[in-house]
């Protein structure tokens, strides 16, 4: 967006006036007036100006991953929370069953550590930008037999990168529809540790499973999938009706969810519209009416492409 | 503007993103590199009373690792900017050192140099150690006694007799034209040694100590610049000095700039005076002979305070010393048998185990790797380091599996001089038909072995043989008993295997064993002819016993002469040593003069005088590294029997690098799950880069059989050692130099998921028992009360005997195997991508427009 000519002082008067003129604030223009000011051949200006423009939307994703992702997730877990809270109060938080995918099925609660993370159904890099989610062919936490949940652990609000170090050890309160249980954090488990034994008939066990780098710049290159299991200390609960059994490709570990491209190219034809208007705009109705109208439509046109380019990235991440 | 400013933003956010996201070191991989600058001056004070400074230089001196040290490890260390030194020693060690002119003096102090400190933990010349008397104190005419005229020392030390109030006890007084000085030595545990005789030392001072002096005038080149190993001693090697970890210590260097000169009467003051002295060498020279030399520019005085305040004060610390667990742990030590290839580690490491109370009481023990094995086996040991695949020793063997915990291998070390003083050779390439002339005892080292039938016409050791001349030119050519043999391990070891797997798979060297000539001629011991490799154990075959002359000699003859020229040792450590000192471990002196009193005794040769040193040996990497040995590079290209050459074009040599070692550990295959890798020799060779003396050292345990503590105590080592323990680091727990880390990823990844692999297998103690018995019991010996997990483990992946019920039913839990790996590439490097491509671009963009700005101007 900053290689866009606005503001960039304009030395015509801005009232609209010229359209008479030959190529009357064209794209052509424009370039020549770079041109001459800067004395930069017209491909030069092209391609310093394109350089500028993918070194804005590579670092636009990496902060929004980074740090605008941590906003939207807190956001999010806000809004889930008084929905579950509501649907807590008046018992119809699911039990079983067949769960909307993005609906809210629980909270984990690690108080010594001020972790409070509402887990949503579904574990579509989607759903995961703002919650961990609760994988749909498993049973819910707090129930008899194996629960899976996935979370992000350095992107988006990274809500299980706590899971592994400083959870370790500690108990975990699970709080769904049927109840709170309590689970015991036991150990962080990478390829090749053993699997441990499927639990005993009534008891039960939560799978946290996230990513880890490792190595130079480890932070930022989570490409191993690792898992954290955690025993039930509680009495499990039963079972609700059956789930379902199988589950999308998009669902599984380090997936991505290639079902928004549609959605993405529409944003981004809108993005582009939006880039493309507003410095006709701003010739028509003058810098400030256009950047008061335009900005938020791109920025949140920007935020939108952004948030859909995740979709495709592994869930993990 | 704007644009800058949220490009600016921007690159804000994407730094602190990776501020916040890097982690913090631990301390203990902080080897301490040290560099320091100082100016240093010499500054005489004319008749007149002007003072002028006669010389001054900007010396820098470093060291590269000062931190937890260990006795006799050596550190490096150089300088440059100093005087260029003049009359250099072929010695430069102790009071060998004493005649030369303007070297660097380098000691060791107890104490640091701060003064902040109390002065008893400040360091001064009373606290470091010289391993003789003409060092410290003297005696000398007035006329001569330089000290006496130092315009930065008090006026009691330049009264007649200076370092001490009166004449102790026990020393003479200096004559009415004499003066004396003498710099007592205060012994770590109070006592001070006057230092006036060789009789007021400390014993550790005593005329052929145990150790060779460690302290030295080293030689600076004509550049200014100049470099040594210095060896450190511990308060084991050392009392009195007294160095170790609760005492602090640091290593003096004292650039000799020569006395500084005060106004004075009398010849001494003289302008052309002894204390004036600018030296009698050409800087660069040489001073074989040990010719006087001016003392005011030489080593002697370096406790004069106009030289001691030149000093550069290296601070150091020792690590836990080796006994510290006996000390600080009263906990019965689990002890793990095995290759010594592991000592160096281990004593890094115990201490991380020992001083915690969560963890056990480690302890390595030196054993051949068969026996260590067959131990373990047995269930005499909980586990065994190996660094290959051993025997079973038969029944109930308890199924052992072998998990990697170290990349470390042998090295040929060595020390020698090139001839006229240049220095030390640090480029030795050797190939494996060398060794095996070595190893066979094929070089007739002296005119007794040329008697030995079928060595007549070998040269007489290795430096005389062409093929090294052609390998390693510029050494000297003078036979040596010692250059004859190379110093190896009597024992069995799979070091020993190894360099045999070396031999037997180069076909020149397979060629010579088999009988047929080198290129030059020369022939193998016949004894060693057609000798079948690899072995374990290097056998003594040679038979030969020469006529002696000599009525010693004569006397003590009743052994084989070329055996008794190697002969081999128990452990690499002293081999190491032995190197170190430049002592050949040969049983070739004889002393004595046939009397009761003093009959005819065969001994040790004596060390080898430095600038002649010429000695090879196997030792282990670690050790090599400790103490700071040069070592040999290895040939991997195989050639083919041929012509004679005359230099080492065509052939490739690859020193013990971690480089080399990770090419080696990349050509590793293991055959199944907890399997040892297999380094084929043949493959090291051909993957150019690989050093062909890597070893991968594994932990062996049961996988079945074994206590349920003792299983979770050996899979606990493991796991740690292969995580915490891989850090290359001096502190406690880390891993020391000559060896390389094992790391979840990365060449030696496939190490690291065997090693947790194995660990697995070893808590769960899932393998198979001879003794096993059906399944309703359970599958440890154990008993009664091993748990479900264990007993379910043995029915389950690697599933039992046939007749063992099928009872993997739901409500019987069942091992699932290992985690799988799950990856992905776009997770790794999606971000790290992001950020590199946006930084690019977004640097490129406004270059191109800066670049254009400034074609504009011009």
């Amino acid at each position: 967006m900053t290689t866009l000519p606005w503001g960039r002082k304009d030395s015509r008067p801005a009232n609209g006036r010229r359209r008479g003129d030959k190529k009357p604030g064209g794209v052509r223009d424009v370039l020549a007036e770079a041109t001459s000011s800067s004395s930069m051949s017209e491909r030069e200006v092209v391609v310093s100006s394109g350089l500028v423009v993918l070194s804005v939307i590579m670092l636009w994703l990496v902060v929004q991953m980074l740090v605008l992702g941590g906003l939207e997730f807190s956001r999010g877990q806000d809004r889930l929370y008084g929905q579950l809270r509501a649907e807590l109060a008046t018992g119809e938080a699911p039990t079983g069953g067949v769960i909307a995918p993005g609906d809210p099925v629980a909270l984990l609660k690690l108080p010594s550590l001020g972790v409070d993370q509402v887990v949503v159904e579904g574990t579509s890099a989607g759903h995961m930008l703002t919650a961990p989610g609760h994988r749909r062919d498993t049973v819910l936490p707090g129930q008899a037999g194996v629960s899976v949940l996935y979370g992000r652990s350095q992107t988006f609000g990274k809500p299980f990168q706590v899971m592994l170090q400083d959870a370790l050890g500690k108990d975990m309160n699970v709080v769904t529809g049927q109840g709170t249980s309590t689970y015991r954090i036991e150990q962080v488990r990478r390829p090749g540790d053993p699997v441990p034994a499927p639990p005993a008939a009534g008891q039960g066990r939560l799978t946290l499973v996230t990513s880890q780098g490792s190595g130079f710049l480890s932070a930022l290159r989570p490409g191993e999938v690792v898992y954290v299991d955690a025993s039930l200390r509680t009495k499990s609960f039963a079972g609700g009706a059956a789930r379902v059994n199988t589950i999308a490709k998009s669902e599984r570990p380090m997936a991505g969810d290639h079902s928004v491209l549609p959605m993405l190219a529409l944003t981004l034809g809108g993005l582009l519209a939006a880039v493309v208007a507003t410095p006709f705009a701003r010739r028509r109705f003058g810098s400030v009416l256009t950047w008061m109208i335009a900005a938020p439509v791109v920025l949140a046109l920007a935020w939108f492409a952004a948030d859909l380019t995740v979709y495709l990235l592994p869930n993990l991440l | 503007m704007s644009r800058r400013r949220i490009a600016l933003l921007l690159g804000v956010l994407v730094v602190a993103t990776f501020v916040t996201s890097s982690t913090v070191t631990a301390a203990g991989d902080d080897v301490g590199a040290f560099s320091q600058k100082k100016t240093v001056t010499r500054e005489n004070v004319d008749a007149f009373g002007n003072a002028s400074t006669v010389d001054s230089q900007d010396v820098t001196l470093e060291v590269d690792h000062t931190k937890n040290l260990q006795g006799r490890e050596r550190v490096q260390v150089s300088w440059s900017g100093a005087r260029a030194s003049a009359g250099r020693a072929t010695n430069p060690y102790g009071e060998n050192g004493l005649a030369q002119e303007y070297p660097m003096v380098i000691l060791q102090c107890r104490g640091r140099d701060d003064s902040s400190l109390s002065a008893g933990k400040r360091l001064s010349p009373e606290t470091c150690w010289t391993s003789s008397r003409q060092q410290r104190s003297q005696v000398a005419d007035t006329s001569a006694a330089v000290w006496r005229l130092d315009p930065f020392a008090t006026e009691a030390d330049r009264g007649q007799v200076s370092g001490v109030s009166k004449v102790p006890a026990g020393c003479s007084s200096p004559g009415a034209d004499s003066s004396l000085h003498l710099t007592p030595f205060k012994a770590a545990n109070g006592k001070v040694y006057p230092a006036c005789s060789n009789d007021t030392m400390p014993p550790e001072a005593a005329i052929d100590g145990a150790f060779p002096p460690a302290e030295q005038a080293a030689y600076t080149g004509v550049d200014g610049k100049g470099e040594t190993s210095f060896e450190v001693r511990s308060s084991i090697e050392n009392e009195s000095l007294g160095c170790n970890e609760s005492t602090p210590c640091s290593i003096v260097a004292v650039p000799i700039m020569g006395t500084s000169c005060a106004r004075g009467t009398g010849d001494l003051a003289d302008t052309n005076g002894p204390c004036r002295a600018k030296g009698q060498f050409a800087p660069g020279s040489s001073n074989f002979s040990g010719l006087g030399v001016d003392d005011a520019v030489s080593p002697l005085y370096w406790w004069a305070e106009s030289n001691w305040r030149n000093r550069i004060s290296v601070p150091i610390t020792f690590g836990a010393s080796p006994n510290v667990c006996n000390v600080l742990d009263s906990r019965a030590p689990v002890g793990f048998y095995g290759t010594e290839l592991m000592s160096q580690a281990a004593l890094q490491w115990a201490p991380a185990y020992c001083l915690r109370k969560d963890r056990f009481r480690f302890q390595h023990n030196v054993q051949p790797d068969q026996a260590s094995f067959t131990l373990m086996e047995q269930k005499e040991a909980p586990g065994a380091f190996v660094s290959g695949a051993q025997e079973d020793a038969g029944e109930d063997n308890g199924s052992p599996e072998y998990a990697p915990t170290a990349v470390t291998g042998f090295a040929v070390s060595y020390v020698m001089d090139r001839p006229d003083n240049a220095g030390e050779d640090s480029d030795l390439k050797l190939n494996a038909r060398l060794i095996a002339k070595l190893l066979t005892q094929s070089y007739p080292a002296s005119a007794f072995g040329k008697d030995h039938p079928g060595l007549g016409d070998n040269p007489l050791s290795i430096n005389q043989d062409p093929e090294f001349k052609a390998l390693n030119p510029g050494l000297d050519s003078i036979a040596r008993e010692a250059a004859a043999v190379i110093m190896s391990l009597s024992e069995s070891s799979d070091v020993v295997k190894a360099i045999s797997q070396y031999i037997a798979t180069d076909p020149e060297a397979s060629a010579f064993i088999a009988g047929k000539a080198d290129p030059w001629g020369m022939t193998v011991n016949p004894s060693y002819k057609d000798i079948s490799l690899p072995v374990s154990e290097w056998p003594l075959l040679d038979e030969f016993i020469p006529v002696m002359k000599d009525d010693c000699l004569k006397a003590n003859n009743d052994t084989p002469y070329l055996p008794r020229l190697a002969a081999p040792v128990t452990s690499f450590r002293k081999i190491a040593e032995a190197v170190l000192d430049a002592w050949p471990l040969a049983q070739t002196r004889c002393t004595g003069i046939g009397t009761d009193l003093s009959p005819y005794v065969l001994g040790r040769s004596e060390r080898q005088g430095v600038g002649a040193r010429m000695l090879l040996g196997v030792t282990t990497l670690g050790d090599a590294e400790r103490f700071g040995l040069r070592t040999a590079s290895l040939q991997t290209s195989q050639i083919p029997p041929g012509g004679t050459f005359s230099s080492a074009a065509g052939r490739t040599f690859v020193g013990p690098t971690r480089a080399g070692m990770a090419a080696a550990v990349k050509t590793a295959e293991q055959a199944k799950r907890g399997a040892p890798f297999t380094l084929d020799m043949e493959k090291v060779r051909r993957s150019k880069g690989a050093y062909p003396g890597t070893l991968i050292v594994y932990t062996a345990a049961r996988t079945a059989g074994l206590e349920k503590s003792t299983a979770r105590t050996v899979a606990g080592f493991v796991r740690t050692a292969t995580t915490e323990g891989q850090r290359p680091g001096s502190g406690n727990g880390f891993l020391p130099s000559g060896y390389l880390p094992i790391t979840r990823a990365g060449t030696t990844a496939a190490l690291f998921t065997s090693a947790q692999q194995v660990a697995a297998d070893i808590e769960g103690q899932v393998g198979e028992t001879a003794t096993q018995a059906p399944a309703d019991t359970s599958a440890g010996i154990g008993g009664p009360g091993t748990d479900a997990l264990t007993d379910a483990a043995a029915t389950g992946d690697d599933a039992a005997t046939d007749d063992a019920p099928k009872q993997a039913t739901s409500d019987q839990l069942e091992s699932l195997g290992s985690t799988a790996s799950l990856t992905s590439t776009l997770a790794a490097w999606a971000l790290p991508l992001l950020v590199l491509l946006g930084l690019a671009a977004g640097l490129a963009g406004p270059a191109m427009r800066v670049l254009a700005a400034r074609r504009r101007l011009r």
